[in-house]
């Protein structure tokens, strides 16, 4: 049920229209459209919601059964427009791999290279730009299997920016980062979005609510919100109240570190309703449906 | 002592199911193949051939063995109570059985007409296959790296063949059985064997301290 | 940690423009970079230039023979060729291993043009040898002491088999995701070459190999090798370059163009393969027949003082080396010896191909001396000894066959005249020893020392020149009598003579 209502503001750079991929008997995919535009693109769901299968297949890593999406103006339905496509995008993968006998230099070297950044001056200065923008500088000559983890997400997600690409995918980038990285690392996913389209998948709903413009949600390979974190927070509005004892009535509940229970879902008369936040109106959008947030 | 021998029993399926099983197969069969060789030719027996074969077996175990160490799961293993002498030996143990028959059965395929002195080509094969692990364990030991097969195999190939052609007459290592140093050669075999499994035994067990000259990291572009 | 962080704001327009095979170039750059500062082939590298400085500072590479030091550039670059496939497998393999495919496959530079870039980081490595082979080879022919001609296609085999060997890493890599696949390949790869079928180059099946080297005892006049190296040439180009366009198929690059140049290629190695196919050959050819047992027809005759030297046209200039040692042996004898006219023959038998040790049977005319095609280290004293016995027996045959005590004249006449005789004399004795009996080499057949007569040469080899020299020439004639024996040559000499009544050969 996607909120076309609410399209972006101006004309969209990556737009899909009815994507379907299936594994086996499963669609990841089931009939996804969506619009992105020039800005941080969060995209929420549970464990298995088909969130990394969209990005794979937005970033040309696999192409959908069914269903077409262009890029830029580009469709990599052909082969040329798939290579347009790429020649603007940036990708981090989930858990990205590394070269470890490579210096963090090197690696993102390579990766302009096979991005044809050719010209070796100019490529190397590219290189060292988005080393400096990931506050790498200082090790960039260090074996990556020297680097800590954060360091090493952050090597990727120079590479996913050398080049300057038009289209920025991220899969779960924050993941493993300490609270200084993440915030370090939003700012810098928050600029790259200034004149870009970056599509982020994430768990953090605090992610999305501090840096994304626009939201989607996906449960079960299909689109279950799309919209922006104050169109998604507004859902809970007056779905959230606080209660003593778990409230059996409630879609979800949880403890809260002050001894009270946190309650979404239809509030009984005389709720203490509580002031909603973008996590509220996610779980409200799952409908229960997560594994993580079961039903009280 | 007890404990020592539960704890081994029930490592054994799972150290059995992380070894590099696939790699260890196909250097056994490819080393078959090839001590197959002198029977699947016709002609008169050449105790050459023989020879050879053998030899190119044994050097294809060997290249297999330099993946047994092998284990992407380095990382979390190496933090067990488990030691890694144990670890290593469990590897070792379930493996040479295996070795060892296939040893026996490329010596058996060369026919007895072209087969070389049988103890001494097993003492090459030992010498080589104890290297192989050696450098194995020397590499885990030195460095981080969770799969030092590929890299140990790369210079275990190099150092053969750099030996087989350049290694001046006096300290040769490749004779043919009929050459006068076949035995002098093989005292050389037996006290590479030697060196090696001291090496690989010093190389198995974890340093205590690190070691106490670093590499300073280089410096930036 | 704390650098301000720079805002990656998109910048307006393309920063690029595409150029495929740009990036190619640019990828290929930097895998050989990577392949260059691998250890291992770093240091077989090392290894190879070192092997290249020993091999020709040697003394035995003093008078080179250049179709034959071509072909000895062909063996050792298998050494790099080796480090090459392996690391270039493993460059092909790297971004599975570490799980970066993900990342890659979208990027811009596709797998097959990948492929390309892997194969192409084996060339400078080819280049690399190329220039070692040419420094080997011009090293070798600036000698004051080379002789022959070398074959460009001969120097050709060596870079071309490490490209080979690289591109063969690049296939290994596309059609087996194992690390573990080329070694074992490689191990069968070489098994095959030394020996499914030894390189005897006188079968089609032994040229499929890339290195052909026919070694024998005796280097051939270049026009008598009679090997399809031009052909060998083609065949392993047109093989490179198949091979490397199956590892492009493989990878994905199924376009036309890529299959009519496979096409083309396996063409072009088939030519190669049918052009070589006749191989060299393994026994007589009329050229060879003719060399053999017709030399004279052949080789021309240069005079140097009294004696006349005979060598095959590549040979001429060497026979100035040849009179230095003539004039040195003679000038210890003495009597009519002195001063006699000998016919120095350049002769071989190349009837029986490139890889025969032939034994050239002793002249029986008198005052002719047979000298080899090789030269240098061991030849020249076997050559002195050849002299010797024809100065002092009267002819080759004779000097073969002499057992007496003669010998020590003969061998102190060989030997007297060098700079370092003891080494000499245990250079020419098979076993390299200095006491008791030994075969005594010359460049036709061999003949026999006892140990007392080796304890008496040795005794005198260690005297001063002019002492042993003097005794020589006073009693030249009784030394050179088959009648005298072992003990009155000792006495004439004035060496001990312990049991020399039984140190005779002829008795063995």
């Amino acid at each position: 049920m996607s909120d076309l209502s609410s399209v972006p503001s101006a004309a969209p750079t990556v737009s899909a229209a009815g994507l379907t991929l299936r594994y086996g008997g499963t669609a990841a995919l089931d009939d996804v459209s969506v619009r992105l535009g020039e800005g941080v693109t969060g995209l929420l769901g549970p464990n298995g919601a088909g969130k990394t299968t969209l990005l794979r297949v937005l970033a040309t890593a696999v192409p959908p059964d069914k269903g077409a999406f262009t890029v830029l103006g580009n469709d990599p339905g052909t082969s040329a427009g798939r290579q347009e496509v790429r020649r603007a995008l940036g990708y981090l993968p989930q858990a990205p791999g590394f070269h470890p006998d490579f210096s963090a230099f090197e690696f993102v070297d390579y990766v302009a290279i096979l991005k044809e950044l050719t010209d070796r001056t100019a490529r190397h200065r590219e290189v060292r730009r988005v080393l400096d923008a990931v506050a790498l500088s200082d090790v960039r000559s260090k074996r990556i299997k020297k680097l800590s983890g954060g360091m090493r997400q952050r090597v990727a997600l120079a590479a996913a920016l050398v080049g300057d690409p038009g289209f920025l995918v991220l899969d779960e980038p924050t993941v493993g980062l300490d609270p200084e990285q993440r915030m370090r690392f939003r700012e810098l996913i928050a600029r790259a979005g200034e004149g870009r389209t970056v599509l982020l998948s994430t768990h953090q709903t605090e992610d999305v609510a501090m840096l994304c413009h626009r939201v989607i949600v996906m449960v079960r390979g299909r689109v279950r919100f799309e919209g922006t974190p104050a169109e998604l927070t507004a859902r809970a509005a007056g779905r959230v109240w606080s209660s003593t004892e778990r409230d059996p009535g409630a879609w979800a509940g949880w403890r809260t570190g002050t001894g009270s229970f946190r309650n979404v879902g239809e509030p009984p008369e005389g709720a203490d309703m509580v002031e909603p936040t973008l996590e509220d109106g996610y779980l409200l959008t799952l409908d229960g449906e997560s594994s993580e947030v079961a039903p009280a | 002592m007890r404990r020592v021998t539960a704890m081994t029993r029930a490592l054994l399926p799972p150290v059995w199911r992380s070894l590099p099983r696939r790699a260890l197969a196909a250097a056994a069969a490819v080393g078959l193949l090839l001590a197959a060789v002198p029977r699947l030719q016709s002609g008169p027996p050449d105790p050459l051939v023989g020879l050879y074969s053998l030899r190119a077996a044994a050097l294809v175990l060997a290249l297999g063995l330099a993946f047994l160490l092998d284990d992407p799961a380095r990382h979390i293993t190496s933090a067990v109570p488990v030691r890694r002498p144990v670890r290593v030996a469990l590897r070792v143990a379930l493996v040479a059985p295996w070795a060892a028959l296939t040893w026996t059965t490329a010596l058996l395929l060369v026919p007895e007409s072209s087969r070389p002195p049988a103890g001494a080509l097993t003492l090459e094969a030992a010498a080589t296959a104890v290297l192989a692990l050696a450098a194995a364990a020397l590499s885990i030991r030195r460095t981080r790296t969770t799969e030092p097969g590929a890299a140990i195999s790369t210079w275990l190939l190099a150092t053969g063949v750099t030996a087989a052609l350049l290694l001046p007459p006096d300290w040769t290592l490749f004779v043919t059985p009929d050459d006068p140093h076949w035995h002098s050669t093989h005292d050389r075999w037996t006290l590479l064997l030697i060196v090696a499994a001291a090496l690989a035994a010093r190389s198995v067990t974890e340093p205590l301290r690190g070691r106490p000259f670093r590499r300073p990291s280089p410096e930036p572009l | 940690m704390s650098t301000a962080l720079e805002t990656p704001v998109r910048a307006a327009g393309p920063t690029h423009r595409p150029r495929p095979w740009a990036a190619v170039f640019a990828l290929a750059r930097f895998e050989a970079r990577e392949l260059r500062m691998n250890m291992s082939f770093l240091a077989l590298a090392v290894l190879y230039m070192i092997w290249i400085v020993w091999q020709t500072t040697q003394r035995q590479s003093d008078f080179p023979i250049l179709q034959n030091v071509d072909r000895g550039t062909q063996m050792m670059p298998v050494l790099i060729g080796l480090a090459v496939m392996l690391n270039v497998n493993r460059a092909v393999l790297r971004s599975r291993r570490r799980d970066t495919d993900r990342h890659f496959d979208v990027l811009v530079v596709e797998p097959w043009r990948r492929t390309i870039a892997h194969v192409l980081s084996a060339v400078p490595a080819a280049l690399f040898i190329a220039v070692c082979v040419t420094v080997q080879f011009t090293w070798a022919a600036l000698k004051p002491g080379a002789v022959g001609h070398g074959s460009p296609a001969e120097l050709a085999v060596g870079p071309l088999t490490v490209l080979l060997f690289g591109v063969l890493g690049a296939l290994f890599g596309r059609l087996f995701l194992s690390i573990l696949a080329a070694p074992i390949l490689l191990v069968l790869l070489l098994f095959a070459m030394t020996f499914a079928a030894p390189p005897s180059g006188n079968n089609w099946v032994s040229w499929l190999y890339p290195v052909v080297s026919e070694t024998g005892s005796d280097a051939f006049p270049s026009d008598l090798l009679e090997r399809p190296a031009a052909w060998h040439v083609l065949y392993l180009v047109g093989l490179a370059l198949l091979v490397a366009l199956l590892a492009v198929l493989a990878s994905g690059g199924r376009s036309t163009v890529v299959k009519a140049t496979v096409a083309a290629s396996l063409a072009l190695t088939l030519v190669g393969a049918v052009g070589q196919s006749g191989g060299t050959p393994a026994g007589s050819t009329p050229a060879r027949e003719r060399a053999s047992v017709t030399p004279e027809k052949i080789r021309k005759c240069v005079e140097h003082g009294r004696s006349s030297y005979c060598a095959f046209p590549e040979w001429t200039g060497r026979t100035a080396d040849w009179a230095a040692v003539v004039d040195r042996v003679q000038k210890l004898a003495g009597g009519r010896a002195g001063g006699e006219r000998l016919t120095v023959e350049q002769r071989l038998d190349a009837r029986y191909g490139l890889e025969s040790d032939t034994l050239l049977p002793p002249s029986t005319e008198p005052g002719r001396v047979t000298v080899r095609t090789e030269w240098g280290g061991n030849r020249v004293p076997e050559f002195a000894v050849a002299v010797a016995s024809v100065l002092v027996a009267g002819d080759e045959k004779a000097g073969t066959e002499v057992c007496d005590a003669r010998v020590v004249t003969i061998m102190w006449l060989a030997l007297g005249g060098e700079a370092d005789p003891m080494s000499a004399l245990s250079n020419v004795r098979v076993g390299d020893g200095v006491s008791g009996p030994a075969l005594v080499l010359s460049p036709t057949e061999p003949f026999s020392m006892s140990a007392e007569q080796t304890r008496i040469v040795a005794e005198l080899l260690k005297k001063p020149r002019y002492d042993v020299a003097g005794k020589v020439k006073a009693k030249w004639t009784e030394l050179t009598s088959p009648e005298t024996s072992m003990a009155r040559v000792a006495e004439l000499l004035n060496v001990s003579a312990e049991g020399a009544s039984d140190g005779d050969a002829c008795d063995e």
